[in-house]
């Protein structure tokens, strides 16, 4: 709990709160709406970035934890971060529900299946960039292109299957509250993924930042 | 369990670089004594350090705080020492409140009438960031933060490199009233000068290696300097430690025990010298 206090007061980039506001993207008609998701990754990779500049690993490997514990702090404030991201995006989509419902033409439509998209992108985020980030702390890009690269063949491919796999394209790509039961259950699912993603992906990280010599 | 409870207790430190060896660094620390960490750029004085703390993994040897092995207490450890680098600028966009508050936390012995009695002793004002202070007030603050959780050993990686005379005349001042206070600091440097003024102790790293361990005094008694003008005698030369060229010729290292046969007036040596005249001597083996 500490560790997630030092995260979310000395690490925090403004720029992860203010992406928050992105989920208003929803209301953008014919947008692949899932995009909003990635900017969040992007405030991650800003927090880690400054985190470099402002010797945040150095402060907290001198405080008494142990590296295991740096990385759940680390990973924990990101997780909140998506957590806050799909709550304002489900606010969002309340609120486009009110000014009127519009199909996407670029993608899945603005509807509560589309907070299960945001869950599987934040999970491969977090499985992809992580593990690779805590090789080297001092390296941010070459994880986050590696984590990028990843979330836009998903993106692309999530685009794909409303057209072209009939689960997706009948029952998920569709107005609320139709087909209610199977988005819930798609909703499930991606939670579950985002969930064993995550928890691999600390597992992994903690391993590998516990080896590495910290270069301060 | 380690075997001694000495503050900091060392036992065959390795680390290997591709262009750098840590070697064999074996030593303990003495309780309440200030101990001097010398070496030249490069001899291996951080990578110790970042050994001890575990910042870096060692490939061989045991480290021990306080006859706790790091190993498997370093979270019990890291309560009850306070490690301060002067390369270090945390979070400079952030109030020293908020990193205060934060650090707090961390500590349950952490004490606030400590923190306010340093704080303003050493004329901090909270509502600062880092980037605002001089590089003596941070270390300043880095400092406070430690004594502030009860940290009874310092280590302090270079703490007076970059600061002006006086800034460091007064740090020193602190070191010392720490040492009255029954605190124990281990002090990396290569500012030789500094710890002439305060260290009782002291130790040697060359080349990765740690070539002496022992009180300050007796490292400086061991060895005399002859200040030779023009060429250097040969039997001076063969009884040199080390040979540094000066304007007019040539000063040399000797030890005491030597400087009879030597048969040239010598001079005490300060800690610069030694140290200089040692590394010369080392790197031209």
């Amino acid at each position: 709990m500490n560790l997630l206090k030092k995260e979310f007061r000395l690490c925090l980039h403004p720029t992860a709160p203010l992406f928050l506001m992105l989920c208003t993207m929803i209301l953008i008609p014919n947008y692949p709406y899932a995009v909003s998701f990635f900017y969040m990754t992007l405030g991650v990779f800003f927090i880690c970035l400054t985190g470099r500049e402002t010797h945040d690993a150095a402060f907290t490997a001198a405080l008494p934890v142990s590296r295991k514990q740096m990385v759940h702090g680390r990973i924990g404030m990101v997780c909140c971060l998506e957590l806050a991201d799909i709550i304002a995006a489900a606010v969002m989509l309340w609120v486009k529900s009110l000014i009127g419902f519009t199909p996407n033409q670029a993608g899945m439509d603005a509807n509560i299946a589309l907070l299960g998209e945001g869950f599987i992108l934040f999970g491969l985020f977090n499985l992809i960039f992580f593990p690779n980030w805590y090789k080297n702390i001092n390296k941010v890009g070459v994880p986050f292109l590696l984590s990028s690269a990843a979330v836009f063949v998903y993106i692309l491919l999530a685009i794909v299957s409303t057209y072209a796999v009939p689960f997706v394209r009948d029952c998920l790509d569709t107005q609320d509250p139709a087909h209610l039961p199977e988005k819930l259950l798609f909703i499930g699912a991606a939670l579950l993924f985002f969930t064993g993603a995550t928890w691999l992906s600390e597992r992994a990280s903690g391993k590998r930042f516990a080896m590495v010599d910290l270069q301060l | 369990m380690a075997a001694n409870n000495a503050p900091l207790s060392v036992r065959g430190l390795t680390k290997k670089y591709p262009a750098f060896e840590l070697r064999d660094v074996t030593f303990d620390l003495v309780p309440g004594a200030i101990t001097g960490f010398i070496g030249r750029n490069g001899a291996g004085k951080t990578t110790t350090l970042n050994s001890l703390l575990g910042f870096i993994r060692p490939d061989g040897g045991e480290v021990s705080f306080f006859g706790l092995d790091m190993k498997t207490s370093a979270e019990a450890i890291k309560q009850r020492i306070g490690f301060v680098s002067a390369g270090m600028t945390y979070y400079t966009g952030k109030k020293l409140k908020t990193i205060t508050d934060v650090t707090r936390a961390f500590y349950p012995g952490w004490d606030d009438g400590t923190y306010r009695k340093y704080m303003s002793q050493f004329g901090l004002d909270e509502g600062k960031t880092p980037a605002a202070l001089s590089n003596g007030m941070k270390i300043k603050y880095a400092l406070a933060l430690a004594l502030s959780h009860g940290a009874d050993l310092m280590l302090l990686d270079e703490p007076t490199s970059g600061l002006d005379p006086v800034s460091r005349e007064e740090l020193i001042e602190i070191f010392l009233s720490l040492r009255d206070a029954g605190k124990t600091i281990l002090f990396s440097t290569h500012i030789t000068s500094d710890l002439d003024k305060c260290a009782d102790r002291i130790l040697f790293l060359q080349k990765g290696q740690l070539t002496a361990d022992m009180e300050l005094e007796n490292f400086r008694t061991q060895y005399l300097l002859a200040e030779i003008q023009g060429e250097l005698p040969e039997n001076v030369k063969a009884l040199t430690k080390g040979v540094c060229r000066v304007r007019d010729g040539y000063t040399a290292l000797i030890q005491a025990d030597d400087a009879k046969a030597a048969g040239i007036p010598c001079r005490a040596a300060t800690l610069d010298e030694i140290m200089v005249h040692l590394d010369k001597e080392e790197a031209a083996q």
